[in-house]
């Protein structure tokens, strides 16, 4: 390793993510997955009987299902065996819930979310924000101006006491159903933590609340559930940022995310991913989206061994439009596969795909995509835009789109182009005095501009620095 | 998913086949091999979302389709200076060395059940061979399938700086009660700095499964060009793929296709780059109408020695019909980042402000329309070097329109 990079180890960028904290629970589940740990997770938690149905239920078909293997060029998942994973950990905090005031967390954790930056973002620009280590939510907070506007920000675990009815209704049963793939059902059978977001008619919540999450124990998987309900003219910006220590062994990460955007509502979803280089991303995010409602996925993804993410959109009312934006980087030993999907079931709906990804040092990334245009969408378009920027020999970049069109009256085009680095572009900056590695950040910071510029100003900062650490080698 | 051997096929079926036209023994064994692994080898991959194969060829009852005694066609070859356009039995009688050293060498029989049931199987076939040095247009093959079932074989193989256009159709002659399968396995030797240009039309009654397979080889500076339409069967399996194995080698992969009732194309080109300098260039145009369904898959595979490697894909369809569907997954593979690559897939309808200024000119609609279908057609119409090719397709285009 070079000096310089000898240097950047112990700038506060590898104390900021790659710092462990010693294991301190106030509940451990033993490893592995039967009906007595979800039964354990289920009474610690004290939930309503119908919500341990629920996780028996997806066991069963978490057990019935097979792992994805047969997908073209997927991403190994041989490592991931469910019977070596912790699935519950409930983090020593005296207040079940999360604290509301963050002098009262734990030392350890407390240090550990500042040193993320977690409470100057929440001073400088948010509604609300949500702290989760491990398992379970450890600081939630909401601006009392919503509050009394009837906004709902709180942990997923609280949700399901407080706002009984809207979760059971909602809570993977139309979005994302357990069968949906082997690892919705088996986060439907061990979930904990995670976000509620409830914003009633008409209001608006103009700053973004935030969510973080933060894995800490070796060997750890964290299924965090992330429910957002915008009635009818609605409109939120809800931000997620994840990050975990790298342990020699693996780590899974299987969140849930189910989103209702009600008629006219408006919601967008960011997320900023860096896991640890030995994660298991496994996730699943979804929409459902009324008529004239707009949904918008922004996603960053860096970290991680392997990612398999596709948010989707299933846009079901008249008018209803998706955006998404997305960008992926593999570096050394990384393979990012990401995507979108778009479900257009009613007519004059629209959406837009614009993914961006760059790999290098041997990683691999792949866009897999779906547009499916069902029969009486009529006047309905998409449009998908790749781009792939590479930047040496040993890494990969595929794309593979599939799109279904059973309608005639529609607008579908995809796109999708592939280069190396530009050595005149580089010859040109080195030509106005940058050396080489300054050149490859500027273009590679250009690239990816089009996702920068859509979220708030701290996530583009970050975002950048990810990058920045990315293109120096210097992260995992 | 494996097919089931069906029962009428034995080793003395291909014995009885093999010594009517008085073959080899090296052919009559690749044969058997091939009819042999039939019980082990899958269906060819089709493209699956969860929870949908988006051709089910599973459903072809090969036991009722096949009936490989019972072949009848008619072949014509049109054979231009220099080269030489054989029958199968008289290219093993006169180029016995040639024909054992390639046949089978850019498909390998047993690729998939397909494949090994048309080695296996096939009764009529063309070896088109084309010496160092000539350069020859307009070799024509024309086959009218007449029997239940028909498996045909075409082995071109070209010598260093020579070039050949080739164009070969297929037909139904007699009809016949019930469903029909019509398989040709094709192969493209192209030796250095040669040049070939296949053309196919595949017009076949609408009670026949359609299943094809073209392959080329091309060795450094060669040309391998592919053209395809695709007017008629009931479904069809096509397949056309270039492996760019010589430095500095191109292709270029042309196709039209036009379905109407409830017709079913699956679509696929193909292409490897597996030296440097390789260009390719995928372009293909289809129209649906009715019920019809098109499924298109487009590879551009760069690999990880393919150095400055320029590879460019398009695929836009036209739906005449709400009923219609069409899917499309055009996918980059790419393992080489001194690649330019690009590609894209658009599907939409007539376009009606076209449509309304030509009405406002007082055409009528219909022809209005009509115009608009066959001049999106030009751009791959254009790329047809074959005249008679071309032809073809324009006015079997719109000979459909006007039904």
């Amino acid at each position: 390793m070079s000096s310089e990079q000898d240097h950047l180890k112990e700038t506060d960028t590898e104390a900021r993510f790659e710092f462990k904290k010693e294991e301190k629970s106030a509940f451990k589940a033993d490893k592995g997955l039967t009906e007595e740990t979800i039964r354990v997770i289920s009474e610690d938690k004290d939930e309503p009987e119908w919500m341990l149905q629920r996780r028996l239920r997806a066991l069963k078909q978490f057990q019935e299902m097979p792992m994805p293997t047969d997908w073209p060029g997927q991403p190994d998942l041989s490592e991931v065996d469910v019977a070596e994973i912790v699935p519950y950990i409930r983090p020593d905090v005296e207040v079940r819930g999360g604290v509301d005031d963050w002098t009262d967390l734990p030392d350890d954790i407390k240090d550990t979310f500042d040193k993320l930056g977690i409470p100057e973002a929440e001073k400088n620009a948010l509604s609300g924000v949500g702290a989760q280590y491990e398992s379970e939510v450890v600081y939630q907070n909401m601006q009392e101006r919503w509050e009394e506007k009837g906004v709902v920000f709180c942990n997923m675990d609280e949700a399901v006491q407080d706002y009984e009815d809207i979760v059971r209704e909602h809570f993977m049963t139309k979005c994302v159903p357990p069968s949906d793939n082997k690892f919705a059902a088996l986060h439907g059978a061990v979930w904990s933590g995670g976000s509620f977001v409830y914003v009633p008619e008409d209001v608006t919540v103009e700053m973004p609340v935030q969510a973080y999450f933060r894995m800490n124990s070796e060997g750890m998987g964290q299924f965090e559930h992330t429910l957002i309900v915008a009635e009818s003219g609605s409109e939120v910006h809800y931000i997620e940022g994840c990050s975990a220590p790298k342990y020699s062994a693996f780590n899974l990460h299987s969140g849930g995310v189910e989103v209702f955007v009600g008629e006219d509502a408006h919601v967008q979803y960011s997320t900023v991913q860096n896991w640890s280089k030995n994660t298991y991303n496994l996730n699943t995010k979804r929409a459902i989206v009324e008529k004239g409602g707009r949904m918008e996925w922004i996603s960053g993804s860096m970290g991680s061994k392997a990612t398999m993410l596709y948010p989707s959109s299933i846009l079901k009312g008249r008018g209803a439009s998706d955006n998404h934006i997305t960008i992926a980087f593999a570096g050394e030993g990384q393979n990012i596969d990401t995507g979108a999907k778009v479900y257009h079931n009613a007519p004059n709906t629209k959406s837009t795909i614009e993914s961006k990804s760059i790999s290098k040092d041997g990683g691999r990334t792949n866009y897999r995509g779906l547009v499916h245009i069902a029969d009486g969408a009529s006047n309905s378009s998409t449009a998908v835009e790749c781009d792939a920027l590479m930047f040496d020999n040993e890494s990969t970049s595929d794309t593979m789109p599939y799109m279904e069109i059973n309608e005639s009256t529609v607008d579908v085009a995809h796109e999708a182009t592939v280069g190396k680095i530009g050595d005149e572009d580089i010859f040109y900056l080195q030509s106005r005095g940058l050396d080489d590695d300054d050149a490859k950040q500027m273009i590679v910071s250009g690239f990816i501009e089009p996702i920068t510029e859509e979220l708030p100003i701290e996530y583009a900062v970050e975002l950048n620095r990810l990058v920045e650490l990315e293109m120096e080698g210097s992260l995992g | 998913m494996a097919a089931q051997l069906p029962a009428n096929l034995s080793p003395e079926t291909v014995r009885t086949l093999s010594e009517e036209r008085d073959e080899p023994e090296w052919l009559t064994q690749t044969r058997l091999d091939a009819l042999e692994a039939l019980e082990t080898l899958d269906l060819p991959d089709v493209i699956q979302t969860p929870g949908r194969r988006w051709t089910n060829l599973e459903d072809l009852d090969f036991e009722s389709l096949v009936d490989p005694l019972g072949a009848e066609e008619a072949t014509e070859r049109v054979t231009a200076e220099g080269v030489e356009v054989l029958d199968f039995e008289t290219a093993l009688a006169e180029h016995p060395d040639l024909v054992e050293e390639r046949f089978g060498s850019v498909i390998d029989p047993q690729t998939n059940y397909l494949t090994a049931l048309s080695v296996a199987l096939f009764t009529t076939g063309t070896v088109v061979y084309v010496p160092e040095g000539v350069d020859a247009t307009d070799v024509k093959i024309r086959t009218e399938m007449n029997g239940r079932s028909l498996f045909t074989h075409t082995l071109i193989v070209t010598e260093a700086s020579s070039s050949v256009t080739i164009l070969e159709s297929i037909e139904t002659g007699e009809e016949i009660e019930g469903n029909r399968y019509h398989s040709n396995l094709v192969e493209v030797a192209a030796g250095e700095n040669s040049y070939v240009q296949y053309g196919s039309l595949q017009n076949l009654s609408e009670n026949t499964y359609n299943v094809t397979l073209k392959r080329g080889r091309a060795d450094t500076y060669a040309s391998v060009n592919w053209i395809e339409g695709n007017i008629g069967s009931r479904l069809t399996r096509s397949d056309i793929e270039t492996t760019l194995s010589g430095d500095s080698s191109e292709s270029k992969i042309v196709g039209a296709f036009f379905g109407h009732d409830d017709q079913h194309f699956d679509v696929n080109a193909r292409v490897w780059h597996e030296a440097e300098h390789t260009t390719a260039d995928l372009v293909t145009r289809g129209v649906l109408d009715d019920r019809a369904r098109s499924v298109y898959e487009g590879v551009q595979d760069v690999g990880r020695e393919a150095w400055d490697t320029s590879s460019y894909q398009r695929e836009n369809t036209l739906m005449l019909s709400d009923d219609s569907e069409a899917d499309a997954s055009p996918k980059l593979i790419i393992n080489n980042h001194d690649t330019e690559a690009s590609h894209s897939a658009t599907v939409g309808q007539v376009d009606q402000e076209d449509l309304l200024y030509m009405t406002s000119r007082s055409i009528p609609e219909r022809t209005a329309r009509n115009m608009l279908v066959e001049g999106f057609f030009v751009p791959v119409l254009e790329e047809i070097a074959v005249d008679e090719l071309r032809e073809d397709i324009e006015s079997l285009v719109a000979a459909r329109l006007r039904e």
